[in-house]
């Protein structure tokens, strides 16, 4: 892959992966550091590190002109957004293909069409992908019948949102005219669209989502699913692939209705489709599309042996994919914990400071992304998230097995961390039972307090 | 002692002219090797020189390569400016954001300040361009400027030095 030159415009542990990626590919690289992020891994593994601004990162990581300017200067052709950060933005997307260096995602075109929910909404509907009930309603009239007409509970959700934010829940019918009109200003002032549509609201859901690529040329390829039901206020905490409780039908129509959407949209690049899975009633319902590589995809890469971030380069180069669906196969299973320097005791206070000591468990089929090293100083402008613990196994029950070792000789002191927390949850009955759904977290938390 | 592999610093020069240094000083033993390229901070060097991060003008300047010296050599590498050379105490004037550095207000137009220039907290002594939108960059102090690190047309870093000035007081 002579020739190329990637721009990382990210931080942290998936700078490293993205850096190692390129490194592996031969491919040169140069990193967009914050002037809180001179020291980083990151910035030791890449060719070159440019300082885009200070630690701050609405004028640092988030400054779209910046960034651009910083690629074009430094001579490279492609840039890779990570997650988080301007990775959905299409406007970073456009103004790389107005200079000529290629986005390492999706077109500034599909970015808008996955950034408005309401949008992928009516795709999936239209495709036959299965959805929860729902839709539009411009006034509260109309949300108010159709709240009637879906039954409660339901969720109003903003347009522009996603992974959580911009969501309300209504009970009952009394609350949805105070619930309408604050979710509306919210998002308005959140994402400078106050749109909001409502959906019937599934109590008990396991998170579901599938890795998608396709490439230029038309082929498009779905690399199985993970389960991320672990979460606290939306943020994962524990993913999985494969999705143990599916059944073999339903695994059927998951794919399918992925790909599907990754059809319809003709899709270029990695990107996740998520679905809730409602247990009782073995139900899948579409959510959204994550038009970027995602915290959880070592899990994937575990069970079905490609290199995403690989494919995903080589992708935006214009390469062919090297593989088809038929080659495709998942063995074995995958957990992924992330540790984060976040105290669980104190209500998840981040805790940031000097990483005096950081020992990854040298043990079998564990592998750690982190961008931490000994005598590292966690920063506390940025998310808490330290690393990734990925722990493979032949089957469930054996990488839970491998998981719950790994973070028993996992050892980290200076910030505090979720690893009581991880050792935990993984020791949990419900866990090693696979009962858990996206609400179990928050009832274990609330227990572990009271009990 | 004096051997030098021309071929070796071939590959070396080469090897450098895929990296955006200005500056690269070699010490082994009692060998010294420095190359340095975009005219520096010399004022003699044109302004128009040269802009574009792959212009491979490694310029070899003094002393001449290949340079054997002692390893004690004075540090006659120092760029040689007008006026009082800049020291620590001289207030460091850094670029506020990454960019590229422009010293005159349009191409071919005399720079906003030359080393030895006097200047007050709003006279403006560069421009920082990100995607087509001008920064002006103000000395921020009266004094002298003493120092000019960078080259019209490169790229700068946040926080990287730019302008050193001797304020007033210590003038």
């Amino acid at each position: 892959m002579t020739g190329h030159r990637v721009f990382v415009a990210n931080r942290g542990e998936i700078a490293v992966r993205i850096l190692d990626a390129c490194a592996r590919l031969g491919v040169e690289t140069v990193l967009g550091a914050s002037a809180a992020d001179t020291d980083t891994l990151g910035a030791r593994r890449a060719d070159r590190t440019v300082v885009i601004g200070p630690a701050r990162s609405t004028d640092s990581y988030l400054s779209i002109p910046t960034v651009v300017h910083a690629a074009i200067a430094t001579g490279c052709t492609a840039l890779h957004p990570g997650y988080g950060f301007l990775s959905e933005q299409p406007e970073l997307a456009r103004l790389c293909a107005e200079n000529g260096i290629i986005f390492i995602g999706p077109t500034a075109e599909q970015l808008e069409a996955l950034g408005d929910k309401l949008r992928a909404r009516e795709l999936a509907a239209s495709l036959g992908v299965p959805l929860a009930h729902g839709g539009e309603a411009d006034t509260l009239a109309e949300a108010n019948a159709l709240a009637e007409q879906i039954g409660y509970p339901v969720l109003i959700k903003a347009a522009h949102g996603g992974g959580g934010r911009g969501m309300k829940l209504v009970e009952a019918a009394d609350e949805l005219e105070h619930a309408w009109s604050v979710a509306s200003s919210e998002a308005e002032s959140a994402f400078g669209d106050g749109t909001v549509f409502l959906e019937s609201y599934i109590r008990d859901a396991k998170h579901i989502e599938v890795q998608i690529l396709g490439d230029a040329h038309g082929h498009r390829v779905h690399l199985g699913e993970r389960e991320c039901s672990v979460q606290r206020r939306y943020q994962k905490v524990i993913e999985e692939a494969p999705c143990a409780a599916l059944s073999a039908e339903n695994r059927r129509l998951l794919h399918e209705s992925a790909l599907r959407i990754a059809d319809a949209l003709d899709y270029v690049s990695l990107g996740t489709v998520e679905f809730l899975y409602d247990v009782d009633r073995e139900r899948l319902s579409f959510l959204e599309v994550n038009p970027r590589v995602q915290v959880e995809h070592p899990v994937t890469e575990a069970v079905t042996g490609v290199d995403l971030v690989r494919e995903q380069l080589l992708i935006a180069f214009g390469e062919p994919l090297s593989f088809e669906q038929a080659d495709v196969t998942v063995s074995g299973h995958a957990i992924e914990c992330r540790i984060t320097a976040q105290d669980p005791d104190a209500d998840f206070q981040p805790s940031p400071g000097r990483v005096t000591r950081w020992r990854p468990p040298a043990t079998g089929g564990i592998r750690v992304d982190s961008h931490i090293y000994e005598g590292y100083l966690f920063p506390p402008y940025y998310d808490a998230l330290m690393g990734k613990l990925i722990a493979f196994g032949a089957d469930r029950a054996a990488a839970v097995e491998q998981v719950q070792r790994a973070l028993d000789r996992f050892e980290i002191a200076g910030p505090r961390t979720n690893l009581p927390l991880l050792q935990a949850i993984t020791a949990h009955p419900d866990f090693t039972a696979n009962t858990v759904t996206t609400h179990w977290l928050e009832g274990m938390l609330k227990e572990a307090v009271h009990g | 002692m004096m051997d030098i592999d021309f071929e070796e610093l071939a590959i070396f020069v080469e090897t450098l002219e895929n990296t955006d240094f200005t500056h690269f000083l070699y010490e082994k033993g009692d060998v010294r090797i420095e190359v340095r390229r975009g005219g520096g901070d010399v004022p003699a060097m044109p302004a128009s020189s040269p802009a574009s991060a792959s212009a491979p003008a490694a310029v070899v300047s003094d002393p001449p390569v290949p340079a054997t010296a002692p390893a004690a050599a004075p540090a006659s590498a120092a760029p040689s400016r007008v006026g009082a050379a800049p020291t620590e105490d001289d207030i460091v004037v850094a670029a506020p954001l990454l960019g590229t550095v422009y010293l005159a207000p349009k191409p071919g137009e005399a720079r906003f300040v030359e080393v030895g220039a006097t200047v007050a907290p709003e006279s403006s002594l560069c421009i920082v361009e990100v995607m087509k939108l001008m920064n002006t960059v103000h000395a921020g102090t009266a004094g002298i400027v003493t120092a000019i690190h960078v080259t019209d047309g490169q790229l700068v870093e946040h926080g990287q030095p730019l302008f050193s000035i001797r304020a007033d007081a210590a003038a």
